[in-house]
């Protein structure tokens, strides 16, 4: 297997090599930048498909470990009262089902997206900078996907989550830009915390962070369903701030600052799943306590609510992403807490390409128009641009479900998996299938039905390089056609391929569930047919319309307020009770008393340093004579 | 002539009281450096007189005797020196007035 390992290391070191190179990278030879980024993308691309179709053949759940020993300790170093007589540390590859398909995912994205990001970055002085930390990004995350325990993880972690930081904030100038990763960084940082500390009551219980260890019955016994639940949620806390779930998900919308190259892959297509992937790499960590599921459950249901509800108003096209984004993770955590990691897998691969699709889409208009807001977008000629049209329409269509398409397979399975698990969670994912297609049907329409105008930026008439075209054409059409394949992976057309690889049963349709999704979906479709078929009017009802609810929707469920509220009212006034306990009780009580004593003591002291040599004399003779005494006085 | 080691270190020890009392009452700097003198001497007065009254070595304490002349010639230098500076400086040479040392 030491061609697997050689693989393995292409694909964890090539990023890193592009991330290093575009840091010493001479001034002259700046406009080669991207170049670097993308040759070394896709050297990652390759060695990850290539590992994927290696593997192929295999079946029945194979894992491979490609591990060294880190630390070992035993008993005699630690406490007494440790749990586990020895506690051991690893670090390695890990090599199953689930990280071939997952690695293949990321790396053909990440490149895709490089590629793409050539065009849309083409103008920016800072590119070199920019591919540096996509690169970087790319290291982190085939990191975090191919470790092979918890802690390992943990750092990949954390190392995406700064990637994300410098991405979202790439135009740090622009202080919404600035304001959005800080934002990002410190939600993720406040919901690390639970993760870490999950880690390490996990181990100081079990004694090992390997994936391999994570068996539901061990871990029940060998910490106690209380606190196998408590491990459990704190370590979900880590994945619904990774993973934008309710009442985390603030961050998400915010962070489509950054360049739409950068949220089609961070942002809806990798890092953010990276919280479901890590749901599915310790199925057996949440599925030891029946409260972590059931959290999941309810965090995936509440967040996969919000977020559709939300992408029904948006203007901005990022922004309709962004909550599309969160509610279809919202739909996979709860596949997730369903106890179901192959439909929650399913629907994530398939999202992930045509969610970046969508973006890259997004990226297209936004780069040609200069605008995020669809009408404007629209009356500046939007549905001329074939291509982009023509792969939104695809993302679309796979997004709210449409037969043919992939996403219709993986939804399908995952409501098929909340059915088996509470009728109330299914009728909530139907509820979210329906919305979903309403809020597609609606950016689709707006931008179809519109009459282009004279808009003013309609007549920046770009006319790129034929090298530049074809790297705004080429990750389009390949994801487009990536995305209407891959669902047929998991359809019985497919031989149910991919369900197969991820350890699932075989494909069939209930025909109940895709009947009625299919049904709720036409609804939605003519739903907003009806609304949208004439967007200018739509545009005023969306700006006049009032009411509570609106209201609402508009202040985005108040999520955010009750952050301000939390911060600015009950943070602020603990930190000034702090603070006054802090000066009046340690500063004035012990500090200044310490200092005045010492002080009064020295002022005593130095009334002996009168400065005339007789008396330090007369001190000495005395002195002197009373050891005599003391001496004569011991000898008799 | 009835000799008795008691009258050498009677006198020797007069001798050292007058020495301290002088050093320490004194306020005129030569006049202290005078009374140490004294202490020296009278410590050189107890090695002679031991020496004489003892009956193992007779060399020893003579030759301490000398030591201690020796290092009061030296210490009678340095001293001498260091109070013409301190003249020099502060036209003067009363203790009283050398109190930097004060805390």
């Amino acid at each position: 297997m030491t061609s697997d390992l050689f693989l393995l290391w292409t694909i964890q070191l090539a990023p890193l090599a592009a991330f290093l190179l575009l840091f010493v990278l001479p001034k002259g030879a700046r406009r080669a930048a991207p170049v670097v980024g993308m040759v070394f993308a896709f050297a990652a691309a390759a060695a990850s498909i290539t590992l994927l179709f290696s593997h192929a053949g295999e079946h029945g759940g194979f894992v491979y470990e490609y591990k060294t020993l880190w630390l070992r300790v035993t008993e005699m170093a630690l406490w007494p009262g440790v749990v586990m007589p020895e506690y051991v540390l690893s670090a390695g590859f890990l090599v199953d089902p689930l990280n071939l398909l997952m690695i293949a995912i990321v790396t053909t994205i990440a490149f895709f997206v490089q590629m793409f990001s050539y065009y849309y970055m083409a103008e920016d002085p800072s590119r070199p900078r920019y591919f540096a930390f996509l690169s970087f990004f790319s290291f982190a995350m085939t990191g975090l996907v191919l470790a092979c325990n918890l802690l390992q993880t943990f750092l990949f972690w954390e190392l995406v989550g700064l990637a994300s930081y410098l991405l979202i904030g790439f135009w740090y100038e622009k202080p919404a830009a600035a304001t959005a990763a800080r934002k990002a960084f410190v939600l993720n940082r406040l919901a690390d915390l639970g993760f870490y500390l999950g880690i390490v009551f996990l181990f100081f219980f079990v004694g090992t962070l390997d994936f391999t260890a994570f068996r539901p019955d061990a871990l029940r016994e060998a910490m106690g369903s209380g606190w196998a639940a408590a491990v459990g949620l704190l370590v979900f806390m880590g994945v619904m701030g990774k993973s934008a779930q309710f009442p985390f998900h603030v961050w998400l919308p915010d962070a489509m600052e950054g360049p739409t190259p950068v949220s089609a892959l961070i942002h809806s297509a990798t890092m953010v799943a990276a919280g479901v992937f890590l749901m599915a790499r310790a199925f057996g960590l949440f599925a030891a306590s029946e409260a972590a599921l059931t959290a999941a459950l309810v965090a995936g249901a509440l967040t996969a609510i919000t977020g559709a509800l939300l992408a029904t108003v948006q203007r901005d096209i990022k922004r309709i992403l962004a909550y599309s984004t969160v509610s279809q993770l919202g739909l996979m955590v709860m596949a997730m807490g369903a106890g179901s990691p192959v439909a929650g897998m399913f629907h994530l691969s398939t999202h992930a390409f045509f969610k970046s699709l969508l973006f890259l889409t997004a990226g297209a208009f936004i780069h040609r128009f200069h605008s995020n807001d669809i009408w404007e977008i629209a009356r500046a000629g939007g549905k001329k641009d074939k291509l982009a049209m023509a792969a939104l329409t695809l993302g679309l269509l796979s997004l709210s479900g449409i037969p043919p398409l992939s996403g219709f397979f993986s939804k399908d399975l995952l409501l098929e998996a909340l059915s088996e698990r509470s009728g109330f969670f299914y009728w909530i994912g139907v509820a979210v299938s329906f919305l979903t297609a309403f809020y597609s049907f609606r950016l689709l329409f707006v931008l179809l039905f519109t009459k282009p105008g004279h808009a003013p930026h309609a007549a920046h008439a770009h006319a790129p390089s034929p090298f530049l075209s074809a790297c705004r054409a080429v990750p389009l059409v390949s994801l487009a056609l990536l995305s209407l394949l891959i669902g047929a992976l998991g359809t019985s057309w497919g031989g149910s391929a991919l369900l197969h690889w991820l350890g699932g049963h075989d494909a069939h349709l209930d025909p109940t569930i895709a009947g009625t999704t299919l049904v709720l979906a036409s609804i939605a479709v003519v739903l907003a047919f009806f609304k949208f078929r004439d967007p200018a009017a739509a545009e005023t009802r969306l700006e006049e319309e009032g009411g509570s609810w609106k209201r609402a929707l508009q202040h985005k469920f108040y999520v955010d307020d009750a952050y301000e509220f939390l911060v600015k009212s009950v943070g602020l006034s603990f930190a000034a009770a702090l603070n006054w306990i802090d000066k009046r009780v340690f500063n004035r009580l012990f500090v200044d008393r310490t200092s005045g004593a010492v002080l009064g003591l020295g002022k005593l002291l130095s009334r002996l340093q009168s400065g005339l040599l007789q008396d330090y004399l007369s001190l000495a003779v005395g002195v002197g004579i009373v050891i005599l005494l003391f001496v004569l006085k011991g000898t008799p | 002539m009835s000799e008795s080691l008691g009258a050498y270190l009677f006198i020797s020890t007069a001798l050292f009281c007058l020495g301290v009392y002088g050093l320490l009452s004194r306020r005129n700097l030569v006049a202290m450096l005078i009374s140490l003198e004294l202490i020296l001497n009278s410590a050189s007065l107890n090695f002679v007189a031991f020496n004489k009254f003892s009956l193992i070595n007779k060399a020893a304490g003579q030759t301490f005797a000398v030591f201690v002349i020796a290092l009061a010639a030296a210490e009678v230098t340095i001293g001498l020196s260091l109070i013409l500076l301190f003249h020099r400086k502060r036209d003067s040479i009363n203790v009283e007035d050398a109190g930097e040392m004060k805390g």
